[in-house]
């Protein structure tokens, strides 16, 4: 590297949520959740740890908020003072939205955490100092802390346990943030093997660890930019648009009989994962 | 291979012998040789690049449901479970129990060496000493005098471990799985002339399920998801509804349309008067429901009758539909009665035929899967009581740990003379033994296996070694096995090097039956039902379903009165991820929040909200849990999913030993169950136990993953609902 690039402009190859003139393009990584065929039964969790390398924190640990969980289940129950939720849970795979202007991105004092060409809010350990702003700032409270060096942590990756680690995923070490990535490593895969070929991802040819696990096939994942992607053909169905803050299925009078939505709608952060809502049979 | 009767012996050593052969054409092909090297799956080839995955096909050993896997394969290692989507039963997924298998296989917990006791100290000893010592041991024991305890087992490991045992000329195979639905295999058999045909939840309009956890631990849970996930998006977007009808929320519940806090033990009398109120009912199945009207009914299980009218009038809107009867109906001492009720309603909206379908038969007999609960176990028991038995072998199940402490399983099986167990890990069971002999895991490991739920036509799973042995101490069940069979001088078998050898002669010995009949060469066909993990047997017959009502013979008793001195009802919960606890050293598990509590790493004990307030209990009082046959102590979560007199503690923690993520988590609601039994198929009845609850004054943090304000999204929009009025589902992709 010579002192000229050192002093280049590299701005102009800095990416942002895109606009007109800078379109997401080839990719735009997104995902289309069913709440209506989602289960709740952390399938998709166990796989993420399996996938990941995400360590098991413990009992202790756990107490204290740090678990490890990319993926978690919520699960809610109505609140209408009934003796019993009649209507069963209300369950909800909380991960990282990979928003569009994610609002951990900008407060990030080293520039650990940004905007990938493909459409990832991405997580560089290697810059992370720990200051944990990208953590607070999150409205989504899926950023993990590692305050402890979990690889060095007794019962975490004891001999044997080791082995399991996925060599394509980093193994994070003390003062470090980390998130969902989408799987990148599968991402990052697939796109290098249809770049070598002379082609563009297929739909279906990635999975994430989360979809492929899942029992109802709740989650779909794919590109948005391909319009014959399954989950480019569900967010047009549901009148979903990326870079909207404000929907049809808002805007509609008396309601809406659309089902998708995103959470923290209205905080302008334009997540890639749009939620498909739970129904409830009325005849019964 | 000189006359007919010998060909049926041989046809027997290779498991594929019975009443129902399906060999295709005799006498073509002699059993190989069987010498010949043993080359691993996973021994580098030239299509294994550094760095590139391979995956090979398995089947997942976690539970009995079958799924097939593809294990992902690099450098040697295997480091990751993905579902196979070749396969009927799972299509390509997994659940969270399934991927943790790679943690039963990398476990540092697990048996490296056979171990010997010699007093309280444990041993390493060489194998050939071990087998000596087997050996020894049984000289001049009868067969009468071996007793054989495993777990749900099918396939060719079944074949010869009954062939071992019938060296002997010895009966007793006991099986005992401790959460099988023995008493609604039962009751299928007699409603339907089969213990478990097909259900086909994805062709049903409405499905009422009495405490059958199918998203859950019931069955093959993986199977019914994606069913479910067809179900819920219906036909010309009419959505399927689910009402489920239990004392205790399990998953399923938290999925439901209607979730149903039927009084514990009431589920039959709910089911009549839902026939009752159809009103299309004649005969004898309307003369056993004279009587069960909705007011009575509600009365009785605590659902309004207003209720009982609207299941009634959408089951009789909506058909086909499906009844389920699982672990919450059959569990109390009517259990059969209750099944029975349940399955009648089927019979009346006649759904049998249509929803419940007979299961395509796999036609060898002896490799069909072992099934089995309390009755085998109780028989055991009373034998070791009485010191019958000199020798006695376990493998893959946990007696000291599952069984009900009443019954002093623990105290009698010392009195066996000398005690084998095939272990993974040194479980309660394990550490009674006088011999342990450590297993490969069942990523290393070789065999075939039958599932009992047969989803669409009929296959046999195969499982293969996914990479190396981690430890060089450990055998194959099989090769044990045959090793022990060779002791007994079974000429049959001196062909055999190995398990392998055997499997593989005995698959293509059977080539033809097994849809290799268009393929000459044996390596290709070998080589091809490896590489698929699944063996699909083309033209399975189904099983015919026949139709006998059995309504005459119903009689349920009414609602238990409340006892005043234990005025609870204790309901052992199954949990998905640690079902009856072979699973919990495997630390993903404890880590994975309890899908109703967000609870980990350790258990509990739900409370409704309204019998909390009563005794004064909040989330975090340690309270003392007791029954007539004894106490634990465990921390209370106020939940509102179960019945005011029922409390549930979830089964599978509680370990004393198995490892270090076992051992010491949570208590074991076993270990306190009143000895009640199912009237008519003697099986435990798991929901009979009558307790009280008292605080102890002690008080902690629940660990668990939901925030401080529980289950309320304190009015965010994160989880919206929609009712079915306003929702299009027809124009969805």
């Amino acid at each position: 590297m010579s002192i000229s690039t050192l002093f280049a402009d590299y701005s102009q190859f800095r990416h942002r949520h895109p606009d007109g003139d800078v379109p997401h393009n080839p990719y735009k990584w997104a995902m289309a959740i069913d709440l209506d065929a989602c289960s709740g039964c952390n399938a998709c969790a166990v796989a993420c740890y399996a996938e990941n390398n995400l360590p098991v924190v413990g009992r202790e640990k756990f107490a204290n908020g740090q678990a490890m969980h990319w993926m978690r289940i919520e699960r809610y129950w109505d609140q209408d003072g009934r003796e019993f939720p009649d209507q069963g849970a209300r369950y909800l795979p909380m991960l990282c939205q990979q928003c569009e202007a994610a609002p951990c991105e900008t407060v990030c004092p080293v520039g650990a955490t940004n905007h990938t060409p493909d459409g990832l809010n991405s997580q560089v350990y290697n810059r992370c100092i720990g200051s944990r702003y990208c953590s607070s700032n999150c409205p989504y409270k899926v950023r993990y802390f590692n305050w402890w060096d979990y690889p060095t942590t007794d019962n975490v990756w004891p001999a044997e346990m080791n082995l399991q680690l996925n060599p394509d995923v980093t193994v994070r070490g003390k003062g470090v943030m980390e998130k969902c990535t989408f799987c990148m490593q599968r991402l990052r895969a697939a796109e290098s093997d249809a770049k070598t070929q002379g082609r563009l991802v297929r739909d279906g040819e990635v999975q994430t660890a989360c979809q492929q696990a899942c029992p109802t096939s709740a989650i779909s994942f794919g590109n948005l930019v391909d319009p014959e992607s399954r989950v480019h053909k569900q967010w047009r169905a549901q009148q979903v648009e990326l870079d909207k803050h404000e929907q049809a299925k808002d805007e509609e009078a008396g309601g809406s009989d659309l089902r998708g939505y995103r959470i923290y709608e209205w905080l302008a952060p334009y997540p890639s994962i749009m939620y498909m809502e739970r129904v409830r049979e009325i005849a019964i | 291979m000189n006359n007919d009767f010998n060909r049926r012996d041989f046809l027997k050593v290779l498991g594929w012998g019975g009443t129902a052969v399906a060999l295709s054409g005799c006498g073509n092909g002699m059993v190989e040789s069987g010498k010949e090297t043993v080359v691993s799956y996973v021994e580098t080839n030239d299509y294994m690049i550094p760095s590139v995955s391979v995956y090979f096909n398995s089947t997942c050993a976690q539970c009995d449901a079958g799924c097939s896997i593809m294990g992902r394969v690099r450098e040697g290692r295997v480091l990751k479970l993905e579902g196979n989507p070749n396969s009927a039963i799972n299509r390509g997924k997994t659940c969270g129990l399934g991927q943790a298998g790679v943690q039963h296989h990398y476990n540092p917990d697990r048996v490296r060496e056979p171990l010997l006791r010699t007093g309280d100290q444990g041993e390493a000893i060489s194998w050939d000493k071990a087998y000596a010592l087997i050996a020894e041991k049984l000289k001049g024991v009868s067969g009468e005098e071996i007793a054989f305890l495993t777990g749900g087992v099918s396939g060719h490991l079944k074949v010869l471990m009954g062939n071992y045992l019938d060296s002997f000329g010895c009966k007793n195979h006991f099986v005992y799985e401790a959460i099988a639905p023995a008493v609604v295999r039962a009751a299928n058999k007699k409603s339907y002339g089969v213990e478990m045909p097909r259900f086909n939840i994805n062709k049903a309009k409405v499905v009422l399920s009495f405490g059958a956890d199918f998203l859950g631990a019931w069955v093959s849970p993986v199977n019914f998801s994606q069913q479910y996930a067809q179900f819920r998006k219906g036909v010309n977007g009419q959505r399927g509804v689910l009402i489920q009808v239990e004392s205790k929320m399990t998953i399923t519940g938290a999925n439901a349309d209607r979730w149903l806090a039927v009084r514990p033990g009431t589920e039959g009398i709910l089911a009549l008067g839902i026939i009752h109120a159809l009103g299309t009912a004649t005969g004898e199945v309307a003369a056993a429901v004279k009587g069960y009207d909705k007011e009575r009914v509600s009365r009785d299980t605590g659902v309004s009758a207003e209720q009982i009218d609207k299941i009634a009038a959408l089951l009789k809107a909506r058909t086909p539909s499906l009844v389920l009867v699982g672990s919450a109906a059959e569990g109390y001492a009517h259990g059969s009665q209750n099944a029975a009720a349940i399955n009648l309603l089927n019979q009346v909206l006649g759904n049998v035929g249509k929803t419940v379908e007979g299961a395509a038969i796999v036609p060898f007999p002896q490799m069909m899967p072992a099934t089995g609960n309390t009755v085998a176990l109780n028989k055991l028991n009373k034998g070791l009581n009485e010191g019958k038995y000199k020798v006695l072998f376990s493998y893959a199940t946990n007696p000291v740990f599952t069984a009900p402490g009443a019954m002093k399983f623990k105290d009698n099986m010392a009195k066996a003379g000398f005690k084998v167990a095939f272990a993974h890990y040194l479980d309660e069971t394990a550490m009674q033994a006088d011999l342990v002999l450590p297993l490969d895991s069942a990523l290393e490991d070789w065999g075939t296996q039958v599932p009992e739920y047969m989803a669409e036509g009929a296959q046999i799973n195969i499982q293969q070694p996914l990479m190396e042995k981690l430890h060089p101490g450990t055998r194959g069940m099989g090769d044990i096995l045959l090793a022990l069979i060779k002791q007994r001088g079974a000429a049959d078998y001196k062909n055999f090097d190995d398990f392998y050898a055997y499997l593989r002669s005995a698959v293509l010995h059977n080539k033809g039956a097994l849809g290799g009949s268009g393929v000459a060469d044996d390596d290709i066909f070998w080589n091809e039902t490896l590489s698929k993990g699944i063996v699909k047997l083309p033209g399975a017959a189904h099983a015919s379903l026949s139709a006998r009502s059995g309504a005459s013979g119903l009689s349920l008793p009414a609602p238990a009165a409340i006892d005043a001195q234990y005025p609870l009802q204790l309901i052992p919960h199954v949990n998905a991820s640690l079902r009856d606890g072979r699973n919990t050293n495997q630390p993903w598990l404890q880590e994975s929040p309890d899908p109703l509590t967000t609870i980990v790493w350790d258990s509990w004990v739900e409370i409704h909200p309204k019998k909390a307030a009563e005794l004064g209990i909040v989330e975090g009082d340690i309270v003392e849990v007791t029954g007539k046959n004894g106490s634990v102590k465990v921390q209370a979560y106020v939940f509102p999913g179960i019945h005011p007199d029922a409390i549930s503690i979830p089964i599978g923690r509680g370990h004393e030993a198995m490892g270090r993520y076992a051992k010491g988590y949570g208590v074991n609601p076993f270990q306190i169950l009143d000895l009640v039994y199912d009237k008519e198929t003697g099986e435990l009845a798991l929901h009979e136990t009558r307790v009280k609850i008292s605080k102890t004054g002690q008080r902690v943090i629940v660990v668990k993953d939901e925030g401080p304000v529980g289950g309320n999204q304190e009015g965010q929009k994160i989880v919206p609902r929609m009712t079915t009025d306003k929702v299009n589902l027809s124009k969805e992709i």
